[in-house]
């Protein structure tokens, strides 16, 4: 019997096909789903955006607040302590770096993102001295998870910020105390200087008249005159600030070589695991002092990197694949560029790289060979599949 | 640039299989996927220390070696079996309605009914009839759709004639009184997004079946493992594969396809597609309005868009037996009436019904030690979520996942105190990642009329041929499996017959 003549001798076959023939006469035009979706998800989630600097305001000597605005007037919204990765393109490379949004969300017009010099960097001193009003970046829409999340974080944040780490912190400090919102925020800053804290003077100031927001810095190499609290941020500095160490989520943002002794103070102080939030660890300065490096190969070495189906490019071995890949003019969609977010995936064919510590590798692309190109360094020639 | 006999679009489960099978059967296939990872919904994302698995529950179909379901014997036939570990569940669920209802059926037949009659010893003769029903109707439709029996007949396969068009809700009335007994029988609806009255028989009796005798399965390393593999083997028999580059365009010549034009502008000849996206994006986007056949958007009209969903991915700090989680699939009703419960999938207000899966209840290494992993899933249309002002949109989600995280405390008190990571998705954060219209994961609605021997597609393109939910219907089972067909029609139109 055929299909036809079966669905024929159903019993109520006429009934459902009388359905088809109802739904269908009062049906959806579905030509003008056409974008439809796509337009509004895109007002949350916008594959990129277009920023144009309005304003540098100078924070310190090695720091600079470029203030964006959108070039086509929208800008989505974002949680506090939220990223965007910025594109840019110098001596002909493009290359991104992601720099937390140091503006407070409720300031819908703008974006801020601070920018501290890095040594030997590429991109920050690009940013600090070649560019001025006016100059337009590609960026991504606001990413990461590092910020104030109601479902399971306590009201009162703990954030241990050191450097420009304290970026993610300005935004929601802002937002907490210029909202009047029902949280207390409680920051330390470390920095070797005084004339290296960012935001010194907005901190003071929003400390002196806001109740719910203490701000203690903490310099290391103080100077003799210095008046705020020195040293480094250890479990016994922490205890003499907080009252009570209940009923606090600790938050750190900063260079990796905080977290590995941030963290293990916390530990100490018998803060709980799901009580410690920290920010992705940055790029490593150099990778070859990080643990699990091979002695015998160093930074400078090269190796030949095959793309299948693409290029045979050089890449040194202190260099991130990502940043070789770049260098040659191979395209590899980014984000965080910290070896979490996974948009830098690629194959690895053959051939060995060193995955420093902080990748976040799905357990099955690490069976099947899949690197994060940003956090990944090559030890030998490879090959590779984008 | 030189062409491919074949071009898959898209590497979600339906896609994955399809240019596994066109590879295999010796076409020349490339796979553009427009994400840097294949899968699809079929994949996981990692948080601190946690990977989260984002779609699979209970994998259907599967059976173990000696008594092999349809899905394994898919999955064979593409070489993937090994390179994959599947886990087995010995339960089907455990439903709770708090404070009224508590009941854990087991996966096995005689297992359930027993369950069933204990709880409900009054309906007792009725149980054991409706099961029989269920694998006798099963049966009879194995027989005459899948077997295709040339002599079938309403006299020779009287269940599955007089019951192939009736709904579920009329077939839990005929035989059940309680209502808590309907709900305890019918909790798999949430697995095709329709409620127990627009549910066909059909589709209920192939879940309960199913899930009986194939067991329910987990993938070790989640669903991203299977499309790792997958891709895996596609490769190793020449299959090529671009991620991170979506197709914008089909091109057709005299009513065949052509070409496909990349989102990067590279035209690829190509007389054969395999489309693995969402039918209306398929013909808007792809082929283009004023190419499609006007057949296509006749058939269109009269289906909707199926449901999406608000899932919670959550590590925690703890064991699950510490939070007292004895069972991988927990369904949690906020009432008894699913079909009310449905119309609520248009409301963020409360949640009405919820699933809570704890992978690590039959696979021990879904997180790390003293930890486990926990989804937690409320279908949701897209509709009330497109109307929340972005600016509020966080601030939303936040409070509505409150909600459904007080649904989880009923059952299992001092859940929220031990979360260590959580993440949000909503049906728009589902838009965004898959490029369905509504976030629909499912495909269009699975109602009675749109079964394929009522209403059989058309496909009045030579060489475009259509995988996944949105041809198949929903579920990794139906998709993988759509796949796997997909591509051997295809194979067939290239005069290859497959290896």
């Amino acid at each position: 019997m055929s299909r036809r003549n079966i669905a024929d001798q159903l019993e109520g076959v006429e009934r459902i096909r009388e359905e088809t023939r109802i739904c269908r006469k009062y049906g959806i035009d579905y030509t003008v789903e056409k974008g439809r979706t796509m337009r509004l998800v895109n007002l949350l989630h916008p594959q990129a955006l277009r920023l144009k600097v309005g304003t540098v305001i100078r924070e310190t000597k090695s720091a600079a607040t470029l203030r964006m605005a959108p070039v086509d007037g929208y800008l989505p919204p974002f949680q506090a302590g939220q990223y965007i990765n910025l594109f840019v393109e110098i001596d002909g490379v493009r290359t991104s770096r992601p720099y937390s949004i140091s503006s407070a969300p409720h300031q819908t017009g703008f974006y801020d993102i601070t920018v501290r010099r890095v040594e030997n960097g590429f991109v920050s001193d690009y940013l600090l001295d070649g560019v001025g009003p006016g100059d337009e970046f590609e960026s991504s829409g606001p990413s990461g998870n590092f910020h104030y999340n109601p479902l399971f974080h306590e009201k009162h944040m703990v954030c241990l910020a050191g450097g420009s780490g304290v970026t993610p912190f300005m935004s929601m400090i802002r937002e907490v105390t210029d909202r009047g919102l029902d949280r207390e925020i409680t920051l330390l800053y470390g920095n070797r200087r005084e004339d290296d804290i960012i935001f010194h003077s907005e901190m003071k100031d929003r400390a002196s008249r806001f109740g719910n927001f203490v701000y203690r810095p903490v310099i290391s190499e103080p100077s003799k005159t210095c008046s705020e609290l020195t040293g480094f941020i250890n479990a016994d500095l922490i205890r003499s600030v907080l009252n009570d160490l209940g009923s606090k989520t600790f938050y750190i943002c900063g260079p990796s070589q905080m977290y590995e002794f941030c963290i293990p103070e916390l530990e100490k102080l018998g803060i709980p695991k799901n009580k410690v939030r920290r920010e992705m660890f940055g790029q490593p300065q150099d990778i070859t002092a990080e643990p699990g490096w091979p002695r015998e190969v160093e930074a400078s070495t090269e190796f030949k990197v095959s793309v299948r189906g693409g290029k045979t490019l050089r890449a040194r071995a202190g260099e991130s694949l990502l940043a070789a890949l770049e260098r040659a003019g191979v395209v590899v969609p980014s984000l965080c560029r910290c070896g979490e977010c996974s948009m830098c995936r690629i194959k690895l064919v053959s051939g060995k790289v060193f995955q420093p510590r902080g990748v976040l590798l799905r357990q099955s692309d690490r069976e099947f060979g899949y690197i994060h190109s940003c956090a990944a360094y090559p030890l030998s020639d490879l090959k590779i599949m984008l | 640039m030189s062409g491919f006999d074949a071009i898959v679009i898209g590497a979600g489960n339906g896609g994955l299989t399809a240019a596994a099978t066109l590879a295999k059967g010796g076409a020349k296939t490339l796979l553009l996927e427009r994400h840097n990872v294949p899968g699809g919904c079929a994949t996981s994302f990692c948080r601190g220390r946690f990977e989260f698995e984002v779609a699979l529950h209970q994998l259907s179909g599967m059976g173990d070696a000696s008594f092999p379901g349809p899905l394994r014997s898919v999955l064979h036939g593409l070489d993937v079996l090994d390179r994959v570990e599947f886990v087995s569940m010995k339960n089907l669920y455990r439903l709770t309605i708090p404070g009224r209802l508590d009941i854990t059926l087991p996966a096995d037949r005689n297992g359930t009914v027993e369950a069933l009659t204990k709880r409900f010893p009054a309906e007792g003769k009725r149980i054991k009839e409706f099961y029989d029903l269920v694998y006798e109707f099963f049966n009879q439709l194995i027989s005459v759709i899948y077997m295709r029996d040339p002599e079938a007949s309403s006299e020779k396969y009287p269940l599955y004639f007089k019951y192939a068009m009736a709904s579920s809700q009329d077939l839990l009335d005929e035989y059940f009184n309680d209502p808590l007994l309907k709900a305890s029988v019918a909790a798999y609806w949430g697995y095709m997004g329709l409620p127990p009255r627009y549910l066909s028989f059909s589709d209920l009796a192939a879940l309960i079946f199913a899930y009986i005798e194939f067991k329910p399965y987990h993938i070790r390393n989640g669903s991203q493992a299977l499309s790792n593999a997958l891709i895996e083997k596609f490769t190793e028999n020449g299959g090529e594969v671009r991620f991170n580059c979506g197709a914008q365009k089909i091109e057709l010549e005299n009513g065949a396809v052509s070409a496909v034009v990349t989102e990067r502008g590279e035209r690829i000849p190509t007389g054969c597609v395999v489309a693995n996206i969402s039918t209306p994006v398929l013909y808007n986007e792809l082929i283009g309005v004023e190419e499609s056949p006007k057949e296509k958007y006749e058939e269109m009209s009269g289906r909707t868009i199926g449901p999406s969903s608000f899932t919670l991915y959550i590590g925690m700090d703890c064991t699950p037996a510490e939070l007292g989680i004895e069972e991988t699939t927990n369904f949690i009703g906020a009432h008894d009436d699913f079909n009310h419960a449905f119309s609520q999938l248009r409301d963020i207000d409360e949640p009405a019904m919820i699933l809570v899966s704890c992978f690590n209840v039959s696979d021990p290494g879904a997180s790390p030690e003293g930890t486990c992993q926990i989804a937690v899933v409320d279908l949701q249309y897209l509709e009330p979520w497109l109307s929340i002002p972005p600016s509020r949109y966080a601030e939303e989600k936040y409070r509505y996942a409150a909600k459904v995280l007080d649904l989880v405390e009923r059952v299992f008190p001092g859940f929220r105190s031990h979360i260590e990571e959580i993440e949000i998705s909503t049906p728009i954060t589902h838009v965004r990642y898959l490029g369905h219209p509504g976030g629909a994961f499912y495909g269009f609605d699975q109602h009675i009329k749109d079964s394929r021997l009522i209403n059989p597609p058309v496909q009045p393109i030579s060489g475009l041929f259509h995988a996944g939910a949105w041809a198949a219907g929903g579920g990794f089972q139906p998709t993988l499996a759509s796949g796997a067909s997909t591509g051997r029609a295809a194979l067939k139109h290239l005069g290859m017959r497959g290896r």
